[in-house]
Order: C-alpha cells, then structure tokens, then sequence
C-alpha cells in the first residue's frame, strides 16, 4: 500500500513540475529558516550551561540607586575578597579583572614578537578555575597562578605564541610593564561562554600594573572588575545579598549607604541580561522565535494552498479509487504520503541550504555555531511531522471526502474542494506577515539612516584617532609637531576618547561649591586645546580652554546647564569639581550638545577639561585628499615614538559605526525574513492565481465571447487580489507599527513612524503580487474562447 | 441476489421535490444479463448507482445478497460492494499516472491481498484479457477499445458476483464495442458473473438475458429475452 502511494506520489510529482517546484522551494525556504533559527536560539541558550553546579554560580554586579537605578556588570576591587573573608556562604569565590587591547611581546632570542589581543588578558586569582569549568591541559590546577608573575595561556594562544614548541616556562611581557611566566594550558574555550578571556595571569601583580592601589577603594568601579561565587547548596541568593548589604553598611558612608547596592546576577542570566553586559536580549530570541514560527507556517499555508488548488485536477483519480473500494481513511493517508514526500524532499533542500546559510551567519554575528548533530536531528524530525500533518491534512481530509459519483462525472466544483474563503483567509494571512516584515526593514533602514546621518553635533569624518601607549610629556609633545607638519593634516588633538566613545568615564560632582555633590552624575573627557576645534565641537557660550599643562579650567554642555536649570551663559565663572573633588576648577564655556554615545543612549552632561595623565588617543583632522602618504607618514612617526609598540589607527566614523552593530545584524536579518516571507507569499500568490484561472475558465470564455477584452478579464484577477492585499496591510499596518514602536524604544533619539512608510510598504507588495499575478492571469486571458467552451 | 423495493430519488428543489427514481421496485437474480435502456433522464445512471452503493435512495428498501443495505453504515456497505461488485465506466476512469498493470491491481490493495498473490493474479488476468505486452504502458498509450478492456480487467480482477457497466461502449466505435459485448456474454456465461449494463444500443441490449425499460424514473416494461 505504501510503495502504491509513493509510487503515485512520485508520478503527480513527475506530471506537475511547477505545482512540486513551488512546493518544494516554499517548504524548503520555511524549513531553512526554522533549522538556522532553532540553530541560533539553542546557541545563545547553550551559553556557560557548561559549569559544573551552574545553577550555584552567581557573578556579582553593583546597582546605583540614584534619580534612577543603574546597573553595572562589575563591582569594587575589594568587594569579591571582603564577601570571601566576612562570610562562610560561599564554597569558592574569585576576583577577575579583565583588561582589553592590550600588547603581549614575546623574546625569543634577538627576535621580538608583538601581539595585539583583542579580549586581553585578565588578573585572575586561581579560585577562578574551581568555579567555572575551563580545564587545564597542563599545568597544575592546586598552583597555577597561586605564585606573582604567573600566566596560564589556552591552546591556542600558546600555538600563536611559540608554535608547536611547548609553552610551559616560556615568558610573556604585558604591555611592556611586567612578565609572567606561563605555568598552564587550558583546552580552548569553547564557543558558548562568554569569559572570552584567553590569557590569565596572577591576580597578586594587579597593583604593580595599574600602578595605582586599587585594592582598597571602594568607590569606583572599573568595567573589568569582577567577581564571582560559587553559593554553598542550601545559602538562598536573599541570604547572599543580605551579606553584600552588610558590605555595604561596613564600607560606605552618608548618602552613598543609600546608593550603593551589590546583587548577585546567575550564571545562566549573563548571556542575556542587556542591563550587565549580556549580548543577547531575550526579547530579540522571542522575536527570531516568532519569525521562524510564522515562516514556518506561510510555507504551510502555501503547501495547502496549492494542494487544495490541486485537488480539481485529482478529483477523478480521488472518485475511481473510491469505486475501486478505497476508504476515506485510506485516501487520507494516501495523500499525507504525497506530503510526506515532498516534505522530505523539502527537508532535504533546506538541509543543504542551512549548510551553506551557517557560515555566512557566524560571519554576520561573529559567532561560531555549529549544527548540534542530535538536538537538530530530533527537531528536523518534530518540524517535519508537524509540517506533513499541518499541510497535508487538510487537502487529504478535503480529497478523502469527495462524492465520488460527482467527481467521476467532473461536476465537482468550488464548493467541493472547500471554501474558496479558505483559501484567501490564508493568502491575507501571508501577505499580513511579509508586510509586517516589510514595514519592520523599511523602519529599521530609515532609523540606522539616521543614526548615520544625522548631525551628531561633531564632526565624524576624516578624523582618524591613534592610541597612546604611554603619557610620557616629552614624546607627545615632539610627536605632535612632528605629525603637524605632515601633508593634510589639520587639527591635532590630544585626548582621552572622541565625543562619542566606547570608553567613558562618569563622575559625581559638586557645583559651584555646594556642599552636597548633585544627585546626577557628570561624563568627564579628557581633551586639550584643540580639542573642540578638532572635532568641529561648537560654542554655545563662554571661550575655549586656554593651552596649560594640567587642568585649570572646565568646558561643560548645554545638558549640563539646563539640567541644573540654568542658563548657558549662567554656568560661566562658576567652579566644578570632580573626581571626588580631587580636581576643582572653574567653568570657561559651554558647548552646544552633541551625541556623546550612539542614538540608544541619551546625551548625558558632559565637561572637557585638560588632563595628561588621562589622554589615551591622539585625535587627527585630516584632509582625505593625500590620505595615503598621511597615513604612511603617521604610522611611520608613530613608530617612532612607541617603538616597543603595535601600531594601529581607527577612523571616527568606523568606531561610530560600531555603535549600531547590533542593529546593522537586525537590520540584515530582518531583510533576509522580510525577502523569504515575501518569496513564500508569491508562491502562494501563484497557486491561487493559477487556481483562480482553472476555475474561472468558463466565466471568462463565456465573457469574451460576450465582448469582454483583456483589461476586462485582467481586472477580475485584480479586484480579487487588490482586495486581499487591502485587507492584508488593514491587519499588518497596526501590528508592524506596535511592534516597530517597541523596537524604536530603544533609542533616545528616532524617527518617527510616519503614513509614508506604510505607503511604500504596501505599494512594494503590490508590485511585488502584480508582477506574480500578472503572467499567468495574462495567459489566462488570452485563452482561446472556444476551447474553453468547449470541454463543456 | 438483490431486490430493491419502493425505491425513490429526488432532489429538494425549492420547496419541490423533483423525482430522478420514483417509487420503482426491481428483483434481480444471480446469474442474469440485464440491459436498462430508456431516453436521457429516465434515472438509468442513478438506478445503477444506487445499486452500486456509490449513491443513496431517498426513500424505499434496498437488499443485496441477503443484507438490509438501507441500514448499513457506511463501512460495512463499503465492504460488501468491495466483496462483490465490479464497476466498468462509459469514460474507462483508468488513474493515468498507473500502468495498465497497477491499475488492474488496484482494488486487490484495497482488499488487503499481499504483494505475491496480487502480482499472481495480475498476472492471470493480463494473460486472460491477452495484454500481457501492454502491462507496462499508461492508458493514454492505449486505444479507447483497450483502455476499456483494462477497465474491465480491473472491474473482474477482485472476482465480484456483479459487473455493472454503465454505457460500457459509449465512446467505442461498433468493432470494438462488439466484442466488449462479446466479452460480457463470456462472462456471464462461462463464469456466472451477473452483469446489468445500461446502454442506448438496441444491439448491444440484446446480449442481455433481460431489457429493462425506463422512463421518468420508473419501469416502463421489462422483457425477457
């Protein structure tokens, strides 16, 4: 019976090429989405599942409780040793302390290596590796790290480093300050955590590298600090945290009691949390959810769109097996079989087409996923019944039923093969979801365009920034007049970080000598005379900072004035101190506001003041006429002045392009569901058109023959579909604006969603449906009257 | 064999109830020939398939081989028309994407006879019609004449005690149509089949045993020939 179906399957196959094609590449293109998309969801889900007794491990984090509660993923130096010393409700608790693009040198006799590393290298106390589960391939988990200047290295770093030699002993310089000597291996990380670290060293050495003595302060709270603890089994996370707030009693004072709190954030929680530093906000894996749900469900409705279609033309087949003695049951299988084949076929397909999707995804979100051989299995097999039985029952229940006395003598009709209404209400279904797509891209692409192009309040382009290694005066002194007397070169400043930069540091404050410190904080840069000029930074009041060597006066924003309700010009003259009143000076002038993050964040008060010791980048204006001799210049000066040094330049506008990354990865994502959708949907547009155009045979030979031209019989088609369309943008319109509402939250500053928007929306699906449409409404007007007539 | 008894058909047709049978009662025994004859609407096709089982009476009692086919549900009527009929069509209704061979062995997969048996008696089949050399074509290959042979291949291939044939020369020409008749007589002959065949053909009705006359949905006469 089975090899009978198949047999037969494979035969109607065989006969309706367009009918099996079109099916096959509408599931196939579902399918591919729901693999690749349960492919990432499981991925990011999967992420630091890894640790032995992960449901134990907390990281600590430290909340702000001011005008509003900030979060930080990272907490006081001396916080993770005082929770370890005063309270036994840990088994294990460590310290880390992560530092990013910093230099590694390796000597090897008079050859000298540098080594630029990205993730860093993080001072690390050895409890760290009892917590969190990256095992040692060499090297003595009891000792490493226990001893000053001692590295533990993964795998690979070690294959960078010394080749196939082994690592063990070798010497490791970092940042040209301090040596360690590498006493492990770890086994490289695995791609689901996201402790990217991959170079440990002795946590004791942490004060010789930051020269300063971070061990005791508890009021600042560098980004990399963190801590994490592995809870003793029966101590509740309340009971943990009523510990920190005892921390918090014992080491703060006054209003800051008030303000500071320190939490535990799990494990599992890290990966997802946005507030602490997580990557993937849950909210965007629903909606990815959600998008594979719906695709996989347009190419469903496609399937049983064009299988009811279809079913006409098997009506006599469905009426002789019946007289044969076939049961309705036996048909109904029959014809989930026929499904089943072109689901496997499908299935097949999409298979082939994940594989080759894979690799351009983890390029787009820099991943590294990887097909998980038995969990995907399993869920190919649950996508492939749920698609067999959702697409084919409802043509094989619509089959199994006919009369077979009608469909012997071809008097089936419409009302026969179920409702034609059916058959719309799934049409508007798809086209509801491609507009909802459509409209998401269009909103996505005019919002990134703005954050693009809109005035950011500085100038973005030709302004190349060079990093500081060191702050010794003399250098940067010489190097600037040297780099001033290159060709092109405009402005040069010395600087901490441009307007808008990853790296930021925020300070309370006292104003004009009020005694309280202002219940806001304040983004302090580091920037010399020339700052503002060179980065087309513009004045709303007051004069620009006068050439010193340390800092004798502030520059401040526009924010900053009205946020204390003040005027600009009334700022002026007035003192500001910050810091922790370690640096007072008076205001000079205030700047018109510019973005000093990307357009998520709001702009916050900000002061420019004069501080060597703080510059980290050497900020060039550049004419981008001779930009490669410049360049070359540059690099070659650079050099020069660092030449224990890794060289390396950033233009502005690139590192601002940075800042909507994330949205640049929606933005292609949503594109690529936006076109399959719309793909799915015109093959569905398709199967009903050609549907349309079998049953209407009769009407429209009856029409001509009674005068009707083709625009006449174009225009039943397109009443038909215009009407569906309409009713399809009526639902997608309030949806795709909730929706892209929600999405536009996430900036401070957007645009709005405005008619024009939907109107291109729905204009692209109407061409989009026209051209579908078009051909074979077309070839069915332009059918010959009398042989349609004459099957009668 | 089968006797149907006050047997009525009509269609609701606002308000009016417009008669295809009317009151029309009707005994066959095993072993006869019966030809209906009668003009377009006179209820031939609907007489044959209501006894077919494919259509139901509006009204009146209907029995085969024994069984109350009025009080049937629809399985086990299934099953006793599965048992013991055999239909051949005007249009052949061969299943064109199966060969001659699949499609003569149809009804066996229905009736839940193994692979080896079903091949074994397809076998003798294609032998006894002589197409052996047309088992592999598909019946657009084949004339009208031979197609029709298929179909009545495929009608016996199950054994049924009863072939109704409706217009089973309808779209042959006479040569061919002859020995369809030829072949029926056979049939009935040799192998005790009954067959009722409904027919416009003076000639052909009279390879009956009986010619059953209809008009507006009743016997008008019947004949024994």
């Amino acid at each position: 019976m089975i090899k009978n179906y198949i047999k037969i399957a494979w035969r109607n196959l065989k006969r309706n090429k367009t009918y099996a094609a079109i099916s096959v590449i509408g599931l196939a293109l579902g399918i591919t989405c729901g693999i690749l998309i349960f492919t990432l969801i499981t991925y990011h889900l999967s992420f630091d599942t890894f640790h032995r007794n992960s449901n134990r491990i907390y990281k600590l984090y430290t909340e702000w409780h001011e005008e509003e509660v900030n979060k930080a993923g990272a907490v006081p130096q001396p916080l993770g040793k005082a929770f370890r010393n005063d309270f036994s409700l840990s088994e294990k608790t460590a310290r880390v302390i992560n530092f990013h693009d910093n230099l590694i040198t390796i000597t090897k006799g008079n050859v000298v290596k540098k080594f630029r590393e990205e993730q860093g290298v993080a001072f690390t106390e050895p409890e760290y590796f009892d917590i969190l589960n990256f095992p040692l391939l060499k090297g003595d988990k009891k000792t490493v790290l226990v001893q000053p200047n001692e590295a533990i290295v993964t795998e690979k770093i070690a294959h960078k480093y010394f080749g196939d030699d082994n690592a063990i002993g070798k010497v490791i310089r970092l940042d040209n300050k301090l040596n360690f000597t590498i006493t492990g291996i770890l086994k490289d990380l695995p791609a689901n955590t996201d402790r990217k670290q991959e170079i440990y060293v002795s946590y004791s050495n942490m004060d010789q590298y930051t020269d300063k003595e971070r061990e005791g302060n508890w009021g600042g709270v560098y980004s990399g600090s963190q801590a994490f603890t592995l809870l003793k089994p029966n101590v509740t996370v309340a009971q943990a945290e009523s510990g920190l707030a005892e921390l918090v009693k014992k080491h703060f004072t006054g209003r800051d009691l008030k303000v500071w709190r320190f939490k535990l954030q799990p494990i599992a929680d890290m990966h997802f949390n946005p507030d602490l530093g997580g990557y993937a906000d849950k909210k965007y894996l629903w909606a990815l959810f959600f998008i594979g749900v719906f695709l996989i469900i347009t190419a469903c409705v496609n399937f049983v769109n064009l299988a009811t279609a279809q079913a006409l033309n098997r009506s006599k087949e469905v009426g002789i097996r019946k007289v044969l003695g076939s049961l309705p049951h036996q048909l109904f299988w029959q014809f989930i079989a026929e499904t089943a084949l072109i689901t496997i076929v499908a299935v097949i397909v999409a298979v082939c087409l994940s594989l080759l999707a894979l690799p351009a995804i983890n390029n787009l979100f820099h991943s590294q996923m990887a097909f998980n051989g038995q969990e995907l299995t399993v869920f190919i097999v649950i996508i492939s019944l749920v698609v067999i039985f959702l697409s084919g029952s409802y043509p094989g229940l619509v089959l199994a039923r006919f009369q077979p006395i009608l469909a012997l003598k071809s008097k089936l009709s419409q009302k026969h093969v179920g409702g034609f209404s059916l058959r719309r209400i799934l049409v508007v279904t798809q086209f509801s979801i491609s507009q909802v797509l459509i409209i998401g891209t269009i909103i996505i692409v005019s919002q990134l365009h703005y954050s693009q192009t809109t005035d950011l309040g500085f100038d973005k382009d030709a302004v190349l920034l060079l990093p500081l290694p060191q702050n010794d005066k003399v250098k940067l002194s010489t190097m600037k007049n040297r780099i001033n007397e290159v060709q092109g070169v405009e402005k040069v400043s010395y600087c901490y970080g441009a307007p808008a930069s990853h790296s930021n540091n925020t300070t309370g404050f006292n104003y004009d000598n009020r005694p309280e410190e202002e219940h806001w904080s304040i983004n302090t840069k580091a920037g010399d005379e020339n700052y503002i000029s060179t980065f087309g930074v513009k004045l709303v009041a007051g004069r620009n900072l006068f050439k010193a060597d340390t800092v004798r006066e502030f520059l401040v924003n526009e924010t900053f004035a009205r946020k204390l309700n003040l005027k600009p010009q009334d700022v002026i003259g007035k003192t500001l101190s910050v810091n922790g009143k370690s640096v007072t000076a008076p205001i000079v002038g205030v700047m018109k506001d510019f973005y000093n993050y990307s357009l998520h964040t709001e702009i916050s008060p900000v002061c420019i003041y004069i501080a060597p010791d703080s510059y980290s980048s050497l900020a060039i204006k550049m004419n981008m006429r001779n930009a490669k001799v410049s360049l070359a210049s540059f690099e070659k000066i650079w050099s020069e002045t660092f030449p224990d040094e890794l060289y390396s330049y950033k233009f502005l506008d690139d590192s601002i392009r940075e800042f909507y990354e994330m949205d640049n990865i929606q933005l292609k994502l949503v594109e690529a569901f936006a076109c399959i959708a719309i793909v799915i949907g015109c093959l569905g547009l398709y199967g009903l058109v050609s549907f349309m155009a079998v049953r209407k045979t009769k009407e429209i030979g009856v029409r001509k023959v009674l005068g009707a031209n083709i625009s006449h019989v174009l225009w039943l088609f397109g009443k038909e579909f215009s009407f569906l369309l309409l009713i399809a943008f009526v639902i997608a319109a309030p949806l795709a604006w909730w929706a892209m509402h929600n999405y536009l939250q996430d900036f401070k500053y957007r645009i709005s969603i405005g008619p024009g928007i939907f109107l291109i929306s729905i204009l692209s699906t109407f061409i989009i449906a026209a051209v579908t449409v078009g051909y074979r409404s077309i070839t069915a007007a332009l059918a010959n009257p009398v042989k349609s007539l004459r099957s009668e | 064999m089968l006797s149907l008894q006050h047997i009525s058909k009509y269609y609701q047709v606002s308000g009016l109830k417009n008669f295809v049978l009317n009151d029309l009662s009707l005994e066959i025994d095993e072993g006869e020939f019966i030809s209906i004859m009668g003009p377009s609407g006179s209820g031939k096709s609907s007489l044959l398939n209501i006894i077919g089982m494919l259509d139901e009476p509006s009204e009146g009692y209907q029995y085969f081989v024994g069984n109350a086919v009025h009080q049937l549900k629809e399985k086990q009527r299934s099953a006793l028309y599965k048992q013991y009929i055999g239909f051949v069509f005007q249009a052949y209704h061969l299943i064109d994407e199966l060969t001659v061979a699949e499609n003569i062995e149809t009804p066996l997969i229905y009736q839940d006879f193994k692979s080896a048996e079903r091949k074994a008696m397809v076998a003798d089949m294609l032998d006894r019609f002589n197409i052996v050399g047309k088992k592999d074509l598909f019946p657009a290959q084949l004339s009208g004449g031979q197609q029709q042979l298929v179909g009545i291949a495929r009608a016996l291939i199950a054994k049924p005690k009863l072939l109704l044939a409706d217009e089973p020369t309808g779209n042959l020409n006479s040569k061919q149509g002859e020995e369809i008749m030829e072949l029926f007589r056979k049939l009935n002959k040799e192998d005790g089949v009954t067959i009722i065949q409904v027919t416009h053909s003076e000639k052909n009705a009279e390879y009956g045993s009986r010619i059953i006359n209809l008009l507006d949905g009743k016997v008008e006469s019947s004949k024994q020939l």
